[in-house]
């Protein structure tokens, strides 16, 4: 079954043609074509790579329906930052080398972003808890937590 | 050849990767799609170990937007069946025969039964629900131990039993050597003033990567078979597909995508699954693609340690080993999986265990058995990671033995001379262990720990230390990979550098996030005295790039820079010849200096051009060129060092552990580490924050439950736990590097081993915190529980005594 779904993705408004049980991450990945957004767990909501804006709210997008979406605005890791610029997070995970394979890098700079709007000046348990819904397999967290650090002095700047 | 400007090798560059990959515009195998592909589904088993009685595939067969349904009967003889050479080590061991799906039985939870070729994944899922299947069920092998017992059922039909491969490591060629060596251990062993044996097992654990497999393929009539693979070996991949679906290899390319989320050994395998899809596309006339989820890796793959080792030590009273014996038990699962067929991990393992440990006598005897779980698949600390903990505890406990300092035990017995060839025939080839181990000692500041843990203890609190270390695979050398693996160690890199003075390499391996695009551009700067940013790197595509084996066993670092390195020495001369014969001048290629995109001749520097306009001439106005030389600047440059290399570490774990609970924090983790030259150290740093928390992650969480049907339990990422972000310390990372002599720039290959050290330094702290209890943790995971319990028992131990 189909059903409409009328959603602002990055500042775009995309009317669709949906079934009524497809993923939101599948709807960003395969209908809209925004494949920066991942899916690494069996749409647990565990591994956090899918993890997008909804309305300004981290959410992560293997456990909602497409059509929940409609009407509401989201943002994914290809949004994150104005064209041609780059977010304070994205030269910070450049900078103190924050990424390996980068699979689950959007969903964490997703998340981050959310999370540094919240609490502008973290200490670094408060960063590797707010990484509690986010897995990475390389890294080991440690540069991530170190990025996310830097990156927060540069937007209190 | 004039002094390579090395400006840039030893930089903490920027990665050239993370543009793209902070920017969401990475190409991972699910961002790859071709226009018309349709979706393959498998089923699994839902069985340990069963008869395939029925299966009835009508209803999905009706289904709208399906194309096909095909099971292992109707697929057995329309192509070979696994084992083909390419894949099979050069070992003494049985090979199981098997196809893509289960054919007449079932022999894991989880096993491929049947597959749905569909319009799209949901239409596929609905069809793969519809199929059923009766099965007739069969006793479980639940372990080694049952699967070795006489009457035990028999997993593979024409097997006499349970046996996969069984191997001594020591005491040379001939039985009578082999006895002579046995009963000397077994001597030193009964008159050694300290001998000590133990247990040790270690649970099915491994390093699953946050992306998951795929793979896609394309049928072709005029350019034939075109296979995208989640791969770490693309050029094997593409052998043993066209062997199998009798395709000419000049008709079959593999392409492992640029980018791919993560591998740790888990993608290097010859998996069944891409022949399906593969065979269906042909079979179709329509691409097909397969995207693994989440719950089929676990249930499938990224299992690996799974070992229990009897292991013996006789030591002198100062603690010096003098003879090792060990008895290795290998639980490979079903053993079905292309190289390295569950058993090669335990294998290394054991070639391993002395580490780099001055054992001149050991008998090392290792037994591996097929069983009702998935195939072991490799995982970073590769079979290793089961031994260096049972080794490193010996080294504690042999150090309690004597009453020494743990420190001062290992310091006392690990190799201060190299090279030196281990009693299982493992070749260390350089570098300075108790350098490493002295500046990790001296990072943790070890005398003034023990003071501050005899404080605490006066006040009730626990703290420990722990120690291990790890030489390691610096590259797979061909000397160690033919007959471990059936293919070649060397190293390959094509450099190729266009007219307008910009270098394109191509690299045959496929790398997972080691940063190859970044390391290899700062080589091939350095040695061709231009920027990292006129150099790109292409990898993994078998249309385009030199074979490789593999990205696999730290050879990123130590074989295939090497070629890069001598690649550009070979075209360096090239151009030099060249720009002397321009410049009339008497000279040797040596002569010339490349540095700031100019190429100089050092005696008289006015004598110069750009690379740029040299590189044009040479390709595009290739007039008037020295007699016998040609035009272009293309070379591939194959890299295999004299001897097997080494890297080698040292880890420490500072922990207190609460006695009345058995949790435990890790309040330290520092290593020190001998990579040789570095090329980037911000890449060498992540490698061993990441590589550690993966073996603490392993140690303390992760583990793959099989319930006593067999049943997997741990196929989620809510049941199969792996470390986050607040579960883990940050890592001190130190250097004590020593460059290796057998590489062009001195560097050595690291990574693949990190893992190793973590479980021993780790619980060895744990057990140092609880030395007032007398604590011994011989078994993993590391828990709280299996701690409070070993509290208990100790303490109970001492009340009956």
């Amino acid at each position: 079954m189909q059903q409409s779904v009328s959603v602002e993705i990055n500042g775009i408004r995309y009317d669709e043609q949906v079934p009524i049980r497809m993923l939101l991450v599948d709807f960003l990945r395969d209908t809209v074509g925004l494949t920066g957004t991942h899916v690494g767990c069996t749409f647990e909501g565990v591994c956090g790579a899918c993890t997008v804006h909804l309305d300004g709210e981290a959410v992560k997008s293997c456990m909602m329906l497409a059509v929940q979406a409609n009407g509401r605005a989201i943002t994914t890791i290809e949004g994150l930052a104005p064209k041609g610029e780059l977010h304070a997070l994205q030269k910070a995970f450049t900078a103190r080398h924050a990424l390996q394979c980068g699979f689950c890098t959007a969903g964490i700079l997703m998340n981050a972003a959310e999370f540094l709007k919240e609490n502008p000046d973290p200490t670094d348990d408060e960063i590797r808890h707010a990484l509690v819904g986010n897995l990475c397999r390389c890294t080991g967290y440690s540069h991530i937590v170190e990025a996310i650090r830097d990156a927060a002095v540069e937007m209190r700047k | 050849m004039g002094h390579p400007d090395l400006n840039w090798v030893g930089r903490e560059l920027n990665r050239k990767e993370d543009l793209r990959l902070t920017t969401g515009k990475g190409q991972y195998f699910g961002d790859i799609k071709l226009q018309g592909a349709l979706h393959l589904v498998f089923v699994r088993s839902s069985r340990a170990h069963a008869l395939i009685k029925r299966i009835d595939t009508a209803a999905a067969k009706a289904m709208a937007g399906v194309f096909a349904v095909v099971t292992g009967a109707e697929l057995k003889d329309k192509l070979k069946s696994l084992p083909i050479p390419v894949v099979v080590p050069a070992l003494p061991a049985r090979y199981p025969t098997f196809w893509p799906l289960a054919v007449g039985k079932v022999k894991f939870h989880g096993e491929p039964v049947a597959a749905v070729v569909a319009k799209d994944c949901y239409i596929a899922e609905d069809a793969a629900e519809a199929i059923e299947i009766e099965y007739e069920d069969l006793p479980y092998v639940a372990g080694p131990e049952e699967a070795m017992k006489p009457g035990a059922p028999i997993l593979h039909p024409g097997w006499d039993d349970n046996k996969i491969f069984e191997l001594g490591f020591t005491g040379g060629a001939t039985p009578e050597s082999v006895a002579q060596n046995e009963t000397e251990v077994d001597r030193l062993i009964r008159e050694a003033p300290v001998a000590i044996k133990r247990r040790f097992k270690v649970h099915r654990t491994g390093v699953t990567p946050m992306e998951p497999r795929g793979a896609m393929a394309n049928w072709d009539p005029s350019d034939g078979m075109t296979c995208w693979v989640t791969t770490q070996r693309p050029h094997i991949d593409r052998l043993a597909l066209a062997e199998i679906l009798d395709i000419p290899t000049n008709q079959m390319r593999v392409i492992a995508p640029r980018d791919q989320g993560g591998g740790f050994g888990v993608k290097a395998p010859f998996y069944r699954e891409p022949i399906l899809v593969a065979f269906m596309a042909k079979h179709l006339g329509r691409p097909v693609r397969w995207q693994e989820t989440r719950e089929e890796h676990l249930m499938c793959v990224s299992q690996e340690r799974d070992q229990i080792h009897d292991l013996e030590v006789a030591a002198n009273k100062d603690g010096k080993i003098i003879a090792v014996r060990d008895r290795g038990l290998g639980d490979v699962g079903d053993g079905c999986e292309g190289v390295y067929w569950g058993f090669l991990m335990p294998f290394l393992g054991s070639a391993l265990l002395p580490n780099g440990y001055d054992l001149p006598r050991c008998d090392i005897k290792l037994k591996c058995y097929v069983t009702n779980k998935s195939a072991l698949s490799p995982a970073r600390s590769f079979g290793s990671f089961a031994t260096r903990f049972a080794m490193e505890r010996m080294v504690d406990l042999v150090a309690r033995a004597v009453d020494k300092e743990p420190a001062d035990v290992r310091r006392l017995n690990l190799f201060t001379q190299l090279p030196y060839t281990t009693a299982t025939g493992v070749y260390l080839d350089s570098g300075d262990f108790l350098k490493v181990f002295d500046t990790l000692t001296a990072k943790i500041d070890l005398k003034k720990f023990r003071q501050e843990q005899a404080d605490a203890r006066s006040k009730g609190r626990y703290l420990g230390v722990g120690f291990g270390v790890g030489a390691e695979l610096s590259g797979v050398a061909s000397a160690v990979l033919v007959p471990m693996e059936n293919q070649p160690g060397f190293g390959a890199a094509t450099v190729r550098i266009d007219p307008r003075g910009n270098v394109q390499i191509f690299e045959g391996d496929a790398p997972l996030g080691q940063g190859h695009e970044t390391t290899f551009a700062q080589v091939a700067a350095s040695e061709l005295g231009i920027e990292p940013e006129h150099i790109t790197v292409t990898t993994g595509d078998t249309g385009t790039t030199p074979f490789g084996s593999g990205t696999i066993g730290a050879r990123g670092g130590s074989y295939t820079v090497s070629a890069v390195a001598n690649a550009c020495r070979h075209l360096k001369t090239k151009m030099a010849k060249i720009l002397a014969h321009d410049l009339k001048l008497d000279a040797s290629p040596a002569d010339f200096d490349f540095a700031s995109g100019m190429v100089t001749y050092r005696k008289e520097p006015s004598k110069q051009k750009s690379f740029r306009s040299l590189a044009e001439r040479i390709i595009m106005a290739p007039l008037n060129l020295p007699a016998g030389e040609t035009a272009g600047l293309e070379y591939t440059a194959f890299f295999e060092a004299e001897v097997p290399m080494i890297c080698f570490s040292a880890h420490a774990c500072v922990v207190e552990v609460m006695a009345q609970t058995g949790q435990f924090k890790i309040l330290r983790y520092v290593t020190a580490e001998d990579v040789g030259k570095m090329i980037n150290p911000a890449i060498v740093e992540g490698q061993v924050q990441g590589g550690v928390v993966q073996g603490l992650s392993n140690t303390m969480f992760e583990e793959f439950v099989y319930d006593d049907n067999g049943q997997q339990l741990t196929s989620t990422f809510e049941s199969y736990k792996m470390a986050t972000a607040a579960d883990v310390p940050h890592v001190e990372v130190t250097d004590a590097c020593t460059p290796c002599p057998h590489t062009p720039l001195g560097t050595r290959g690291l990574g693949e081993g990190i893992p190793g050290p973590v479980p021993g330094a780790l619980t060895n702290a744990v057990c140092d915190a609880l030395t007032p209890f007398n604590v011994d943790i011989i078994e993993l995971p590391l828990r709280p529980n299996r701690i409070w319990q070993a509290i208990r028992e100790a303490q109970s131990a001492k009340r009956a005594s």
